[in-house]
């Protein structure tokens, strides 16, 4: 973690509303991982006195390059399309804990609901250069909303579902889940609530469901601590969760959600979660 | 001798010289500064803004600078990237005596230059507050003030005693006045007898340097400071958040879990100007200043207001480095006065004639 001036070098809307920002920040290209976020300071304090958090879109340590998605949804973003190329801007990253890929793994399944692409295409390129398969299901309200199949790898099988039915699947994305359970070795996620609910409650009779049987060590051995990387490593779905959020290193206490173990800061013990870290009952 | 004089001419010390009430401003010795021989550097680092914010019982920070509760966790959190040993104090977040796991989330939430909370004291209780973080404090050059909060007067007095003597605790900030939370916290600092029992009681419990923090939710102020300062006070604090409400954004209900947050940030700095003005002119403890500072003239204003130290709280999210280069830019705001400290720049703004308090300001109040 540590401040940066990320230089911006490209900025481009890739939809109606939504951007991809590419800036030049060596410190956070090549300290990150996928999953992880940096806390953006917009200008005009004034009126905006917090920062914003935003999924590491993609890294190129090669390059230095980090680029962020975002859609504009108030000043703080409308601010952000107005900064032009070669301006910096403050950045506070990499923050938070990232996705754990088990190394055996050799089949990803990555869903994703609208903005939350950005929380899991870094993954993608991470899992592509480990040589893993990469499935993303991908939902959006309707065609006009879809993220372009230009902006990802080739390798990657790209579904996509519309509320609609404008492109691909007509429902929810979660709907297509069942057909890639089996093939999927470990799942990753990152949407709106009510989507990562739904595939938490899929996850959990998972097993059930495809008649794996528990294997590793006996009953009453030890088992890795509840939220530690190991144990996320082990579990199948790991998610990416959101919460309006104050400092992003764990000082405030303002982002927290509700866990099986009580109150757990996106930005620090977050923001992937093992799914069953999460109280979903919590969540409408 | 010349430079003495030229010191003395300028406007600020003049000022300066305007007693306030305030015990500690009144050194106001003015020492030669700009002497052509001294390199800027060494000029600076002459300059004294060290500051005793409870002189009764020794509460001694290298600046005047604090960070407010709430704001800066344990003071472990921003290790990786600020030099916290720079700042003036640390006040740790809100404690109690047994852990609470706080308010239902969403819990914070941005307004029109400021921000609401409603984290609800999360906290693990003051025994693991000690175990984890006494040791880590022990080893600091910076002084660390636990803030603590309770449900009743037993409560506060009970975290008061666990505290009293854990090396690395320098002090305590009385937080009667979180408007976060159902029982406890705020009824302590709306009502004058509450506030002088609940304060008469923590100082008959610990030696340590105890702080009171004030709410600005109340008509008016200057009583309840009066009475915390009569029950024992060393300091006070001003000012905590202002209840506020959000509404969520399909407008079905209110945007927080807790329905109502504390609204801070430079949004409020006017308010916290108000009080500490007001509670400047009837008290004679020091007063450290809280709401809205983000910048070298918000702490400048509230010094001027009678404040003798400033803590930063919201300001810090945006700008991590904010507390410690708030004291190099005092440092350096001295240095271009001619002064060689900072207590001068205190109290510059009340009302020249002390006795009576003002009744300004008192036909605009709500």
């Amino acid at each position: 973690m540590r401040l940066v001036a990320a230089e911006l070098v490209e900025s481009r809307e890739i939809l109606p509303g939504q951007w991809i920002q590419s800036f030049h920040a060596p410190e956070l290209a090549s300290g990150s991982r996928a999953g992880q976020f940096v806390h953006v300071r917009t200008g005009d304090y004034s009126g905006l006195v917090l920062r914003r958090p935003f999924s590491i879109n993609t890294a190129d340590p090669a390059t230095g390059i980090i680029t962020l998605h975002f859609r504009t949804v108030g000043r703080g973003t409308e601010w952000m399309t107005r900064v032009r190329e070669g301006e910096r801007i403050d950045m506070l990253g990499p923050l938070g804990r990232p996705f754990e890929v088990d190394p055996r793994s050799h089949n990803l399944l990555l869903v994703a609901g609208g903005l939350g692409m950005a929380g899991v295409r870094m993954l993608v390129d991470e899992a592509v250069r480990a040589g893993r398969g990469v499935t993303i299901l991908f939902g959006a309200l309707s065609a006009s909303h879809v993220y372009p199949s230009s902006l990802l790898p080739d390798e990657v099988e790209y579904i996509v579902a519309t509320d609609d039915g404008s492109l691909g699947h007509r429902g929810y994305v979660t709907e297509l889940v069942p057909e890639y359970e089996a093939w999927a070795d470990q799942a990753f996620a990152c949407g709106p609530q009510a989507m990562l609910k739904r595939l938490a409650a899929l996850a959990a009779g998972r097993r059930e469901r495809l008649g794996v049987a528990k294997l590793g060590r006996k009953r009453g051995g030890p088992t890795d601590p509840l939220g530690s990387a190991a144990a996320r490593r082990k579990s199948f779905l790991q998610v990416s969760m959101e919460q309006t959020m104050g400092c992003a290193v764990g000082a405030c206490l303002g982002c927290t959600i509700i866990g099986v173990d009580g109150p757990q800061r996106v930005c620090r013990e977050g923001p992937v979660f093992a799914a069953d870290e999460v109280s979903w009952e919590a969540i409408p | 001798m010349t430079s003495r004089k030229k010191a003395a001419r300028s406007p600020a010390v003049g000022r300066a010289r305007i007693p306030t009430g305030s015990a500690a401003i009144a050194d106001l010795e003015v020492a030669a500064v700009t002497r052509p021989s001294m390199s800027e550097r060494e000029a600076l680092d002459r300059i004294d803004l060290s500051v005793d914010i409870a002189p009764e019982r020794g509460l001694l920070l290298p600046n005047p600078i604090l960070v407010a509760s709430g704001t800066f966790g344990y003071g472990v959190e921003y290790g990786e990237v600020v030099d916290v040993q720079r700042i003036g104090a640390i006040c740790c977040k809100g404690t109690t005596l047994r852990p609470r796991a706080g308010n239902q989330p969403p819990r914070v939430t941005e307004t029109p230059g400021g921000m609401l909370n409603s984290i609800g004291l999360q906290n693990p209780g003051v025994d693991a507050v000690i175990d984890k973080y006494g040791p880590i404090w022990q080893g600091w050059k910076v002084p660390v003030i636990v803030n603590i909060a309770g449900e009743s007067i037993e409560d506060y007095v009970e975290v008061a005693r666990r505290l009293d003597g854990v090396p690395g605790v320098a002090g305590i900030e009385l937080n009667i006045s979180c408007p976060n939370v159902g029982k406890g916290g705020l009824q302590f600092a709306i009502d004058r007898d509450a506030a002088r029992a609940v304060t008469a009681a923590v100082r008959r419990a610990t030696e340590l340097p105890l702080l009171v923090k004030l709410s600005p939710n109340v008509s008016d102020v200057r009583p309840i400071a009066k009475a915390i300062e009569e029950a024992g006070a060393d300091a006070i604090c001003a000012i905590n958040t202002l209840s506020g409400l959000a509404v969520s954004a399909d407008r079905t209900r209110a945007f927080l879990g807790n329905t109502y947050g504390g609204l801070s940030g430079p949004a409020i700095k006017p308010v916290a100007l108000r009080i500490v003005y007001e509670v400047a002119q009837v008290v004679s403890i020091p007063i450290v200043a809280i709401g809205g500072v983000t910048n070298l003239d918000d702490v400048l204003d509230f010094l001027a207001c009678g404040a003798m130290a400033v803590q930063v709280g919201t300001a810090i999210f945006a700008d991590p480095e904010l507390p410690v280069r708030l004291g190099d830019e005092l440092r350096a705001e001295c240095l271009r006065r001619g002064l060689a400290s900072y207590k001068p720049l205190i109290g510059t703004a009340l009302p020249k004639k002390t006795g009576a308090a003002s009744a300004k300001g008192a036909e605009y109040r709500p």
